[in-house]
């Protein structure tokens, strides 16, 4: 596996770079004053062509490989921002209906998602479960050339902005079978939606994750995505991908956090020279840099297997399982040098180590990937 | 509208160090495009994106300009041509300007000419202004906003605490201050499109020269000396007094080293 920075991926982690210390500032100063994502966050980054890597040109996107989207996302986890998360989630979302839809479910919904008109969602979650398709109350009842929504769905990013959401919906009509899911792409203005109000979480300040509650939302037949039946499937394949991404985004998180701790070290002057000239603090910086740079690999690894087209579900889920620890553990430590100054929000390293927690319960649990994993090992007729 | 944009590649004086004796450590020194040189392609991208036509960047210099002229294209720039020759070297801005106005008439149909106002090594600019010279067309320089009109162009322009507002038919050339936009960060959609693209190497043979006019031969000006200014050790003086006896004290101190 060649894991070359080619000088095209240079440039594009050099943009990433410039757009981290131009245009980055102004998106988090908003997000800081307006507790939310600017409203013009998705034509921002639709500006900049940073949507639809991984979808061909014919839909309006790049026709570019996915190992482009994470160098980016690598750079943009660095500022410790919350803001590329709409940024994955309209890149996955314009993918997965890419891989699962039809022509014309293509041709009407991939574009707005490239060229920033709509924020992407991807909606499974509810009260009662996270990750079992059997315990989904949100009923999709036919109805005609229609299917009736009623129910509501937890924690749903990015879903009280305009644009399209794929929501994994009990299909009533496959009452009794084996896989009774099935995937819709809805409007999320459309009639009979409303939203509470959003989270606030512990690091990933301006998210504007919420509830959604559909109460007789119609949906034309059109609009489902894939076959009845395959909601779970398409929930599975794409949060494996948004997994990797977001491994990507914690990678450049540990990365800053890493060079933070190193900044910090050189310049706090203990008993007449820089603290990190101590051998315990060294130590933990070699440490953090060869955790951060596994990380980035097994990354790396994962991200090039979707480029191949091969299976990547497992791997991804291996992704999180390697990294999700390392990441938190890197922060934590960047938070540690910087004694009271680090858990003070004065310092970028209390926010990276926030931010680092969101890893483990977000975008599927760690633990819900160790079972993927491990299950995965156990039954490997392979090594 | 066809617009050429000239550039010049830089040492990022942002990331110098100096050695013991002072002397600037070259080796080893990134490069970068000139900064204000991004605004001039940033005004030729904008008035391309208005108005439509095309954009070409050219830039002199050694192999490694290629790295400028191709973070030009992903910006969005559609063509770039590198001028590289043993017989471009040591050239004086009049020697470069020479050049690059031999070249913008080989490249031939152009309606506008930018550069930049100035390099941040050399801080002459004179390049622009000569090449308007060679080229015989008129110089609207230190422009802080740009108008086209139908054959008409015209440009604020900042001179010291004067703004001007001046007005030519094309083609003209314009030398831009930074103030005149905020340059973009490079499009991905560039980028991709940038690694496709050729950048075509031009030598002296290539463009229609006398070569008694090219790099260090051609080149009037002579460079006798560079040196950094020795730091010495010295006295330092308190002056008092009310602000206007300290001010005139002041004065009459510089004055008698003739300092001013």
């Amino acid at each position: 596996m060649d894991f070359t920075i080619s000088p095209l991926n240079r440039m594009i982690i050099k943009a990433a770079k410039e757009f981290n210390e131009r245009v980055m500032p102004g998106i988090d100063a908003y997000m800081a004053e307006h507790n939310d994502y600017p409203p013009y966050l998705i034509e921002l980054y639709a500006k900049h062509r940073m949507l639809g890597f991984n979808v061909p040109k014919e839909y309006g996107g790049l026709g570019t490989t996915n190992f482009n989207m994470i160098l980016l996302l690598e750079e943009l986890g660095k500022s410790g921002s919350t803001s590329f998360i709409p940024l994955m989630m309209n890149n996955s979302i314009g993918e997965t209906i890419c891989h699962w839809g039809t022509e014309e479910q293509k041709k009407k919904f991939v574009p707005p998602l490239c060229d920033g008109s709509a924020w992407a969602t991807m909606a499974f979650t509810e009260p009662d479960t996270g990750s079992d398709p059997r315990m989904l109350m949100t009923t999709a009842r036919p109805d005609g050339d229609d299917f009736i929504i009623n129910g509501s769905k937890r924690f749903i990013s990015m879903v009280n902005k305009p644009g399209y959401g794929i929501f994994i919906c009990k299909d009533l009509s496959l009452a009794g079978q084996k896989t009774d899911t099935t995937a819709f792409i809805i409007d999320k203005s459309s009639p009979g939606i409303s939203f509470s109000g959003h989270y606030e979480f512990t690091g990933l300040e301006g998210a504007d994750t919420c509830d959604v509650f559909f109460n007789d939302v119609r949906v034309p037949k059109g609009n489902i995505l894939g076959k009845q039946g395959q909601g779970y499937s398409i929930l599975l394949r794409w949060i494996a991908g948004e997994r990797i991404q977001q491994a990507a985004g914690m990678v450049g998180c540990g990365q800053r956090a890493y060079e933070e701790a190193k900044k910090y070290s050189l310049q706090r002057i203990v008993a007449g020279k820089p603290m990190g000239m101590m051998q315990g603090f060294y130590w933990q910086l070699a440490e953090m840099k060869v955790k951060v740079e596994a990380c980035r690999l097994m990354v790396y690894k994962a991200i090039l297997k979707q480029d191949a087209g091969e299976p990547f579900e497992v791997v991804s889920a291996e992704v999180k399982v390697f990294t999700t620890p390392l990441i938190q553990e890197v922060t934590r430590t960047a938070v540690q040098f910087h004694g009271s100054y680090g858990y003070s929000k004065e310092y970028l390293v209390d926010k990276l180590f926030r931010l680092a927690m969101h890893q483990g319960v977000m975008a599927s649990s760690l633990e819900i990937n160790k079972t993927i994993a491990g299950m995965s090992a156990l039954m490997s007729k392979s090594s | 509208m066809n617009i050429i944009v000239c550039i010049k590649q830089v040492p990022n004086v942002t990331k110098v160090s100096w050695d013991a004796d002072g002397s600037l450590i070259r080796s080893g020194l990134p490069t970068i495009i000139n900064p204000v040189d991004k605004n001039a392609i940033e005004a030729a991208l904008q008035l391309k994106e208005k108005h439509g036509g095309k954009v070409t960047v050219i830039s002199m210099g050694p192999d490694q300009v290629q790295e400028a002229l191709l973070e030009a294209l992903c910006m969005g720039a559609d063509d770039a041509i590198q001028l590289t020759d043993k017989a471009f070297a040591g050239a004086d801005t009049w020697a470069t300007s020479y050049t690059l106005g031999v070249t913008i008439e080989k490249i031939g149909k152009y309606d506008l000419v930018i550069t930049g106002v100035e390099a941040m090594d050399g801080n002459t600019a004179q390049v622009g202004p000569q090449i308007a010279e060679h080229l015989g067309i008129p110089l609207l320089s230190y422009a802080t906003d740009i108008e086209v009109s139908g054959s008409t162009v015209k440009i604020k322009q900042k001179l010291g605490d004067v703004s001007r507002l001046l007005e030519a038919s094309l083609p003209v050339l314009i030398t831009v201050e930074k103030e005149i936009n905020e340059y973009r960060v490079m499009p991905i959609d560039k980028i991709l499109e940038a690694f496709e693209k050729d950048i075509p190497v031009w030598g002296a043979d290539s463009i229609p020269a006398d070569v008694v006019n090219l790099g260090l031969k051609g080149s009037p000006t002579r460079l006798r000396k560079v040196f950094s200014p020795k730091l010495e050790k010295g006295r330092v003086e308190m002056l008092e007094g009310t602000p206007e006896d300290i001010s005139r004290q002041l004065a009459d101190k510089l004055s008698a080293k003739f300092l001013i």
